[in-house]
């Protein structure tokens, strides 16, 4: 099973880099993720804008935010969040928010 | 729900090989009862196909998994041997007396573990192998088959089971709630507005007697949907009547992956319900090569009956907008080279193999075909619901390579893909392969290069 090291502790992930415990999530968990599995080497401020609101969101309703939710909270542009996150909402965003690989074709 | 086999809940009986998946949770009486379940499901036709495989290995170089890995697992025949050893064990004379001689094996815990891992890790259901298959087994039918049995006894990958239950229990593959879909369309709507610059654009909704009823890949409302405000642009230029249904809107189908006919059936069914509720001429599919394959082709069969009215993907929709004038291209707004893939489900076991070509060949100036394609194309490498199990994404991505080899063999800038999965996987691909193209739908790249009024 593949994993990261943050810190002094290990975190395992799924076959496709999703946490496999979302509750091992934090920031610098975050920061990992998006270095190791997205290839993105420093978060900005709208980077978390866009991590932070998803994560929220799913603490509350066990779900992943809509990109209309996305969009309409952050008051981001849909192609910009693109550009944030080069392998979209799901496999780029969701995962650096320590959520779980959504169902569907994705 | 069904309960998934986990390692958790592995319980090795004795004289068992230790198992990775849940096979070794099953109980004699389990074990028996896929045995059964798996003679029910075999009609006379799958009987002849079972004894007509020659092991003649032609069917090797078909496969994307063969090619990109040659070694015998990988062989569409050693596959399939899986499958119809059980049956020569149990239900051929010979096998009975000799199954060493006639390849037959056990229906025991070791051979359901390895049908996991080969029949759903494996194998797409892309179907490339009967093009080659020297005596034109439907090699797809007999996997998914087998596929069905493991069904019966709770042995479907999680993430693709998990698909599965989502849409039943949810109405759509993604679980959105239906007031979230709602508004979605109503912001989507905005925004067709604000880009079309005209306030009489619409994304409608339950609009009764509509003549087309349009339908969507949940990923796209939820995740990515550009490709609904491009299908809407093309609706409103060519002054269509049509509505989406507010619910049971979810085109794809995972049952037709997982090999589980009652969920497909239901699935199928709701489609059904909207066209009935709606009182709509068409049922028109979204881009998406199983859900067209579901309800096209299977959906009849799976319901028993023959639909009383008309089902089209909306690229054929979208090429007689073409061909009567409803709508005009002008191809130098999309300059980049586009090349296109063909979806298996809709292109070798769909039979839409043309239309998309028009439409590509008047929508950009420079359209190149990989090689090969139409019916020989080979698959993604994301299909039989590939993308949804996690435990086989690393082979997905090896597999994947044929496509990619392709993609880049084309120079394209811009891969058309008439299916959301065949996006998701060749954007992956994108990544991994850093083939440098971006992924579109055939609707995007008419959108793009549409000449509106004014």
């Amino acid at each position: 099973m593949p994993s990261i090291e943050v810190g002094d502790k290990r975190i395992e992930l799924n076959e496709e880099g999703f946490l496999l415990n979302h509750e091992e999530w934090g920031r610098e968990v975050a920061e990992t993720l998006a270095r190791e599995e997205e290839g993105l080497e420093v978060l900005t401020d709208d980077h978390w804008k866009v991590v932070s609101y998803i994560r929220d969101y799913y603490l509350e309703k066990n779900l992943a935010p809509m990109i209309r939710r996305l969009c309409q909270n952050t008051g981001f542009q849909l192609r910009y969040i693109y550009e944030l996150f080069p392998s979209g909402p799901a496999k780029g965003a969701c995962k650096i928010a320590g959520l779980p690989k959504p169902d569907g074709c994705v | 729900m069904r309960e998934h086999g986990t390692t958790s809940q592995r319980m090795p009986l004795e004289g068992d090989a230790p198992l990775e998946g849940g096979a070794g949770r099953l109980t004699p009486e389990e074990l028996r009862r896929s045995l059964q379940i798996f003679r029910e499901k075999l009609s006379s036709d799958e009987v002849a196909y079972i004894n007509s495989c020659v092991r003649c290995g032609l069917c090797a170089d078909s496969c994307h998994y063969y090619l990109a890995e040659p070694q015998t697992e990988c062989i569409p025949a050693y596959k399939l041997g899986l499958v119809t050893g059980v049956f020569k064990m149990y239900f051929g004379s010979v096998g009975k007396v000799f199954p060493r001689w006639m390849g037959a094996r056990r229906l025991d815990r070791q051979t359901l573990e390895a049908w996991v891992d080969s029949l759903f890790g494996r194998c797409t259901l892309c179907g490339r192998c009967s093009l080659n298959c020297s005596v034109g087994l439907d090699v797809t039918r007999l996997i998914r088959l087998a596929r069905s049995t493991l069904v019966s006894v709770g042995l479907v990958p999680r993430g693709l089971q998990s698909t599965v239950d989502t849409a039943l229990q949810k109405g759509n593959n993604m679980g959105i709630p239906r007031q979230e879909w709602v508004e979605t369309v109503e912001w989507l709507e905005q925004e067709l507005r604000g880009e079309l610059n005209d306030e009489r654009a619409r994304l409608p909704l339950d609009v009764q007697g509509a003549r087309l009823l349009c339908t969507v890949n949940p990923r796209e409302p939820m995740f990515f949907p550009l490709s609904i405000v491009a299908a809407g642009k093309i609706l409103h230029a060519a002054g269509e009547s049509w509505t989406f249904s507010s619910e049971n809107y979810d085109v794809t189908n995972y049952g037709l992956f997982s090999g589980d006919d009652d969920a497909a059936r239901v699935m199928a069914e709701r489609l059904v319900e909207s066209m009935e509720r709606l009182g709509c001429e068409t049922l028109v599919l979204a881009e998406c090569g199983h859900g067209f394959n579901s309800n096209r082709w299977k959906g009849p069969q799976w319901l028993r009956k023959r639909y009383g009215f008309e089902v089209r993907s909306i690229l054929e929709v979208v090429a007689d907008y073409v061909r009567e004038g409803r709508i005009k291209l002008d191809p130098s707004l999309n300059p980049d080279l586009v090349t296109l893939h063909d979806p298996c489900n809709l292109v070798r076991l769909g039979g839409v193999v043309e239309d998309q070509r028009y439409l590509l060949e008047r929508s950009s100036l420079h359209f190149v075909e990989m090689v090969p394609n139409r019916e020989k194309n080979f698959c993604c490498g994301g299909g039989g619901g590939q993308l949804s199990m996690s435990e086989f994404s690393e082979r997905r991505l090896s597999a994947g390579k044929i496509k990619a080899e392709q993609i880049r063999a084309t120079g394209a800038r811009v891969v058309a893909a008439p299916c959301h999965n065949c996006i998701d996987q060749i954007s992956e691909l994108n990544k991994h392969y850093k083939l440098g193209v971006e992924t579109k739908t055939v609707c995007e790249v008419v959108a793009a290069a549409l000449v509106t009024e004014g």
